[in-house]
């Protein structure tokens, strides 16, 4: 059978790769346009307003957001923040990830993983949230600084969960006879992780790594919510706050028109439909790798 | 000793997120942390915990409430909407994976996988986006998109968001045991007996499979808890995760004692849990 799964996974993650890297030139419109509200009058019978938001017709694909943006260019411009910070966070995280290989070799504990118990009832971003609530905000620092500074934190918070995976996954492959073998043939960690472990453990490292981006745009995504935005927030005090990104990157503009819920759908809609099909693109490109993968030991059931 | 070194680990972790905002300082692009102001903002803390101070907090200009006055009502609300949404995904996710583990529909499994990978913000947004256009449709109002007030409670939405995510989970994780325990020889004898398929279920499966639900549990209660943030925020719920952003300026005292007891929460929550699978296993494991 055709691996059909892996075929779309790589059509589309490619598609939005490109998007990302050529947005900005495929935009209809400057980063910075603002379509002017105004009146119009052109007999007495035709009449009227020009008022933002204005909903999707040919002139704005996806329509404006209440200051008369475009809602489609910014996401183009704001794509390449969103898939570059999920892929490089993601591949640090599962290269850390990696600690857990040569841990999971060297320990003779047979106790698999670690439990983390209480620290479950704090979750990730609520860790992340404190740490930049006081920083994003309106902040002094460069743009590049807080994606950084987001970056880190992020990866900190995710390498527990690889690392305990691919410690136990270890821990179950080390039980095989030829890696005792090996083992008392005198080869060294470094030798077993790499000859005899990573073949194993390819396509599982794959199916993280991939799976973790997703986890990092939900993470970005949380985060918005709360308008800690990736790259800056800018708080406009004045009436009641209002929370810009500065990047436009796809988690912040959904958190930043999350209350486009009422009326003026579109504003909310198109953005959140863009972060959905991120998702199902990495989604489906990590199933494809997980059954291509899937060979081996299989069990039948009895009934 | 373990136990009391990982609510010590919390309790140090609490302090220094929750006075991290106030020790940090950026001048000119340089961020500099003063760490001398985390530790007197605890010291502070930990000295008014005697004489009361730590737990009378601002609200609004000139009200100084108590804490723990307040604070039931809130733990309440949240433990309900968890405490229903978990027993909802582990019933549903025990039935589920009874079937699920013996099928190989990938479709099936791409679908389900799916849903498990949907951020939980995402699944808001588009319950509150749907019901408000199912509205605007045909006039029905489904759900409350939003709490208003102190009656109008919204419900519905919350609660299947709050009950998705764990079920997949559960249900993954589970099946896959499911499938291990069928495949297990005791089975193959029970049907050679020629015991009736429900029967087996009930008598050998599902008691084989409830040890790796309890093992489970924390991770499962670890995500349910980071979805109360998100749900509780986005639906006006006034729970415990929603007084946390709900709280006017930035209070040292407050914040610490809602996060302390989210981690209350976290405990009586499971241990909860604990005892409905103790009720499941006097119903289906007994001897």
């Amino acid at each position: 059978m055709i691996n059909w799964r892996l075929g779309l996974g790589v059509i589309l993650t490619g598609l939005l790769v490109l998007v990302a890297i050529f947005g900005p030139m495929l935009a209809p419109y400057e980063e910075d346009y603002v379509k002017p509200s105004g009146y119009y009058y052109n007999s007495n019978d035709d009449f009227g307003v020009i008022s933002n938001p204005t909903p999707p017709s040919s002139e704005h694909i996806f329509g404006t957001d209440q200051y008369g943006y475009d809602i489609l260019t910014l996401l183009l411009y704001g794509a390449k923040y969103t898939l570059l910070v999920g892929l490089l966070v993601a591949l640090v995280i599962v290269i850390g990830g990696l600690l857990g290989l040569i841990n999971g070799i060297r320990s003779k504990n047979e106790k698999v993983g670690s439990s983390f118990g209480l620290l479950g009832s704090i979750p990730a971003f609520i860790i992340i949230y404190f740490v930049m609530v006081g920083i994003v905000v309106n902040s002094s620092l460069t743009m590049i600084d807080l994606i950084i500074l987001q970056s880190v934190l992020m990866t900190i918070v995710g390498i527990p969960g690889v690392y305990a995976a691919v410690f136990s996954k270890t821990k179950e492959l080390k039980k095989n006879l030829y890696i005792t073998a090996s083992h008392s043939l005198g080869a060294r960690s470094f030798r077993i992780a790499w000859k005899h472990l990573l073949p194993h453990l390819k396509g599982t490292l794959m199916v993280m790594f991939v799976k973790e981006i997703i986890l990092v745009l939900s993470l970005i995504g949380q985060l918005g919510i709360f308008n800690i935005f990736l790259g800056g927030t800018i708080l406009r005090l004045g009436g009641e706050g209002v929370y810009l990104s500065v990047t436009h990157d796809w988690a912040g503009l959904i958190g930043q028109w999350r209350s486009f819920v009422y009326d003026y759908q579109w504003v909310l809609l198109y953005p959140l439909l863009a972060f959905v099909l991120v998702i199902f693109s990495f989604y489906i490109l990590s199933r494809g790798i997980e059954l291509k993968d899937k060979h081996g030991f299989k069990k039948y059931p009895h009934i | 000793m373990k136990f009391l070194l990982s609510i010590l680990g919390v309790f140090v972790l609490i302090f220094a997120l929750v006075a991290f905002p106030l020790a940090i300082e950026i001048m000119g692009g340089e961020l500099s942390i003063d760490f001398s102001v985390m530790l007197d903002l605890t010291k502070a803390y930990l000295g008014g915990i005697f004489t009361g101070e730590s737990f009378h907090y601002k609200e609004g200009v000139d009200r100084n409430p108590n804490f723990f006055a307040t604070i039931p009502d809130y733990l309440l609300t949240s433990f309900l909407y968890l405490a229903v949404a978990i027993i909802l995904a582990i019933v549903i996710s025990l039935l589920i994976s009874a079937w699920f583990s013996r099928s190989r529909k990938e479709w099936m499994k791409d679908i389900i996988g799916f849903f498990g990978m949907v951020p939980d913000f995402i699944m808001v947004l588009f319950l509150q986006l749907g019901a408000v256009f199912f509205y605007q449709t045909t006039g029905l109002r489904l759900a409350r998109i939003a709490t208003r007030g102190v009656d109008e409670h919204a419900i519905l939405l919350p609660l299947i968001t709050l009950t998705i995510v764990p079920t997949i989970y559960l249900i993954r994780s589970l099946s896959e045991r499911t499938y291990d325990v069928l495949t297990d020889d005791y089975i193959l004898t029970a049907k050679a007996k020629g015991l009736r398929k429900i029967y087996i279920f009930v008598q050998h499966v599902i008691r084989n499979v409830l040890p790796y639900l309890k093992a489970d549990l924390h991770k499962v209660i670890a995500i349910l808890m980071s979805n109360l943030f998100i749900v509780e925020y986005l639906f006006n719920i006034s729970g415990l995760a929603g007084f946390l952003f709900n709280t006017g300026e930035y209070q040292f005292n407050l914040t610490t004692n809602i996060l302390i007891t989210l981690v209350v929460l976290y405990i009586v929550l499971y241990w909860f849990i604990r005892l409905f699978i103790a009720c499941l296993e006097r119903i289906f494991a007994h001897d």
